[in-house]
């Protein structure tokens, strides 16, 4: 080597050697592992091993990582599934990518994703719902307050300020409420549930609907005082921190929401009934939307009119490109059919620990005709 | 015979390291110019308004697209970042305000107040603190700060906000300018005073003796010898501390109460930054079908690129300025020292 550079007009090829150095690196080293890299894939393959990795909504997350994939282990061991909580928008950008198999979200894609990939199906896994809770000092632990879309649009856009205003009164004629100031805290990160709160103030309150409309981020009206807050834990946290504090969370977060101190409250129905989040109103709520699920599932379940229903309620999403390599699309078929299974995935050993129920009957049908069109 | 000239691994090297040495400017170059590309549909659509406004509006992702100015973007969508703009500079300015001072004295004190074992201890605790992870603080700020602000802090203080205007409430929750300002001072202090501390080591002992021999206290040494040397070096540590509060992003989201399209009134007032809105936005963005929502982000980024430059810039300016106004006082000031010269030596 010295030698070589001995040689004046050498110098000019040792800068060059060194300016492509890592560039010949690459090339040769992907020459001497190409050999082996083929035989590890060839009897990889003959194994049938694939990984299937799942990233998005951090509702779906605690389903899982800590029920499901434990579970599935013993089902498919050819099969190495991984899950990431990231949040409904970058999962879903992350199966539109192929980054993922499945992309996990709270709320389905709109009509110009679907335009640009027509190729990605929206399953429905599971059915989740949301509460509003509260933080008002001197209220009793039983006491559920009554509260209905447009008097909550009326918080959020300041226009209510004090929880003994009028407009709460009036929806509880029996509740001694305090003089304070009610704060609104939205979700700052992009969610799932920001896209079911306001989906349900939309629906109930056409100024909403014309001025902020409903989205998993929105523009939130300018109300001095009000606070953002990350994730759920985070809604939770803040909620507990701050008295006269109000916030909407996923169902999956109620128990730890009680455990702080937080009242939840009772949701006027499309049906003018005031009701609690049970897994019987839920249930209720989601059997009324049965027969207006389309075929491509992509259907917003708030504020049907059920009778005894509870307004906000939706489905959990498998955002999955129905183009997949044969491999990939057995394997991912074969675990989607399980996990929307209530003799199975579905059942409610691994729901009720996170407070989801299964889909009913129809859906599932119908999100099995979606699950069978991967690979095609 | 002549010996061989080792020109060939000298050239080699030289162009190794030059290119090495030149990365970091052309990295940068190279992140300014995507940004900037990128940024430029979001710039067509809103001009000045992006950083002019007070509503930021990614539009109605699930709506229909409309076009502005030729571009298409989700109905609704407008971009001001203007809160944003406001609550970065209000907090990181206001933490400079309070971590300069008592950086620059804690400097002093374990540069030339300790010795030996008790010097060492202090570097090393300050260090530590200077590389606690951002979420650390975050977290502490949000159980112990936060709730401290509200139920101790607030209710004095407000009672000054009869005679100060930004201290009257109302207190509606413990987050916001405040907390956000004290977390961050609380981070850049340490970074401050470690540079600064290294710097004030550096100065010759020469010189500080001749100080103490022309008679002069050991903060009159500290005052107008130590720290004019190292007055360059404390630009360098005050615009390095100033960047880290300006790009921190997670102790703000977690205290500074994340507020929407508001701008602040109060030191009370929730406020958002341009690093936490980045952050938060993004993944919103990713859902945007236009894509449009990822320009203004990085607009946003752009915009936060160019504050950092324009505050490294203003603290040489003033520290620039500082130094002339010196130089001009220096000859009276001189005149000053001698009867402290005559009382030593009396």
């Amino acid at each position: 080597m010295t030698h070589t550079l001995r040689h004046g007009r050498m110098a000019l090829v040792g800068a060059a050697m060194l300016a492509v150095g890592a560039l010949a690196g690459c090339g040769s080293g992907s020459d001497t592992t190409g050999g082996n890299g083929n035989t590890a894939g060839n009897s990889t393959a003959s194994i049938g091993a694939v990984t299937l990795a799942e990233s998005g909504s951090s509702l779906l997350y605690p389903l899982f990582n800590n029920e499901w994939i434990p579970a599935y282990a013993s089902v498919d061991k050819s099969v190495t599934l991984t899950a990431e909580s990231s949040g409904s928008g970058t999962g879903i950008a992350k199966a539109i990518a192929g980054q993922v198999q499945i992309g996990a979200s709270d709320a389905y894609l709109s009509d110009g994703q679907m335009q640009q990939h027509p190729t990605m199906l929206n399953i429905p896994l599971a059915v989740s719902a949301q509460q509003v809770m509260y933080n008002v000092p001197g209220l009793g632990k039983n006491v559920h307050l009554k509260l209905d879309g447009p008097t909550l649009a009326a918080i959020y856009e300041g226009k209510v300020q004090y929880w003994d205003d009028a407009s709460i009164t009036t929806l509880n004629p029996d509740v001694k409420l305090p003089h304070q100031r009610i704060i609104p805290v939205h979700r700052s990160d992009s969610s799932g549930d920001t896209f079911l709160f306001t989906q349900y103030l939309s629906d109930t309150d056409a100024a909403w609907k014309t001025s902020i409309a409903y989205g998993t981020s929105v523009s939130w009206p300018a109300v001095q005082g009000a606070l953002g807050a990350k994730g759920n834990s985070g809604v939770v946290q803040t909620l507990a921190a701050t008295p006269g504090s109000i916030g909407y969370v996923g169902i999956s977060w109620l128990d730890q929401g009680v455990q702080q101190g937080l009242g939840y409250a009772a949701l006027k129905n499309h049906n003018g009934q005031f009701e609690l989040p049970t897994a019987d109103a839920i249930q209720k709520e989601a059997a009324a939307g049965v027969n207006q699920v389309p075929d491509d599932e992509r259907i917003s379940l708030i504020n049907l009119p059920a009778d005894g229903g509870y307004p906000i309620v939706n489905f959990e999403y498998a955002i999955v490109n129905s183009q997949q390599p044969a491999d990939v699309a057995t394997a991912l078929k074969k675990f989607l059919t399980w996990a929307i299974d209530p003799q199975q995935g579905g059942g409610s050993q691994y729901l009720t620990p996170v407070h989801f129920l299964p889909l009913p009957a129809a859906i599932q049908s119908k999100s099995q005709a979606q699950i069978s069109k991967i690979g095609q | 015979m002549k010996p061989v000239p080792k020109r060939p691994w000298v050239g080699a090297a030289s162009l190794l390291l030059g290119g090495a040495a030149t990365l970091p400017v052309l990295l940068s170059l190279l992140l300014l110019g995507v940004l900037a590309v990128d940024a430029v549909p979001a710039v067509r659509v809103m001009g000045w308004h992006l950083v002019t406004d007070s509503t930021w509006d990614l539009g109605n992702l699930y709506g229909a697209t409309t076009h502005v100015r030729g571009v298409p973007v989700p109905t609704g969508a407008h971009y001001g970042a203007l809160p944003f703009l406001v609550g970065t500079l209000w907090s990181s300015a206001l933490a400079m305000l309070v971590a300069v001072p008592v950086a620059t004295r804690a400097a002093i004190l374990t540069a030339y107040g300790l010795r030996g074992r008790w010097q060492r201890m202090a570097a090393v605790l300050i260090d530590l603190i200077a590389g606690l992870p951002s979420v650390v603080i975050g977290l502490w700020g949000l159980l112990v700060l936060v709730p401290f602000i509200q139920n101790t802090a607030a209710p004095v203080l407000t009672r000054l906000g009869r005679w100060i205007p930004w201290l009257d409430g109302p207190v509606t929750s413990g987050m916001g300018l405040l907390a956000a300002t004290l977390v961050l001072a609380l981070m850049v202090t340490p970074v401050i005073t470690s540079t600064l501390r290294e710097l004030l080591a550096q100065v010759p002992a020469e010189i500080r003796e001749a100080g103490f021999a022309a008679g002069l206290t050991s903060w009159e040494v500290v005052r107008l010898v130590c720290l004019p040397a190292v007055r360059s070096g404390r630009v360098g540590a005050v615009a390095l501390g100033w960047g880290r509060a300006i790009g921190e992003t997670m102790a703000v989201l977690m205290v500074g109460g994340n507020a929407a399209n508001v701008l602040p009134t109060t030191l009370f007032s929730p406020i958002s930054t341009v690093a936490a809105s980045v952050a938060e936005q993004l993944d919103a963005a990713l859902t945007d079908p236009t894509g449009m929502a990822l320009h203004a982000l990085s607009a946003l980024a752009l915009v936060l690129m160019v504050i950092s430059v324009g505050t490294s810039t203003l603290s040489r300016l003033l520290v620039r300025r500082s130094a002339q106004f010196r130089h001009a006082a220096q000859s009276p000031e001189d005149e000053e020292v001698s009867p402290w010269t005559s009382r030593a030596s009396a």
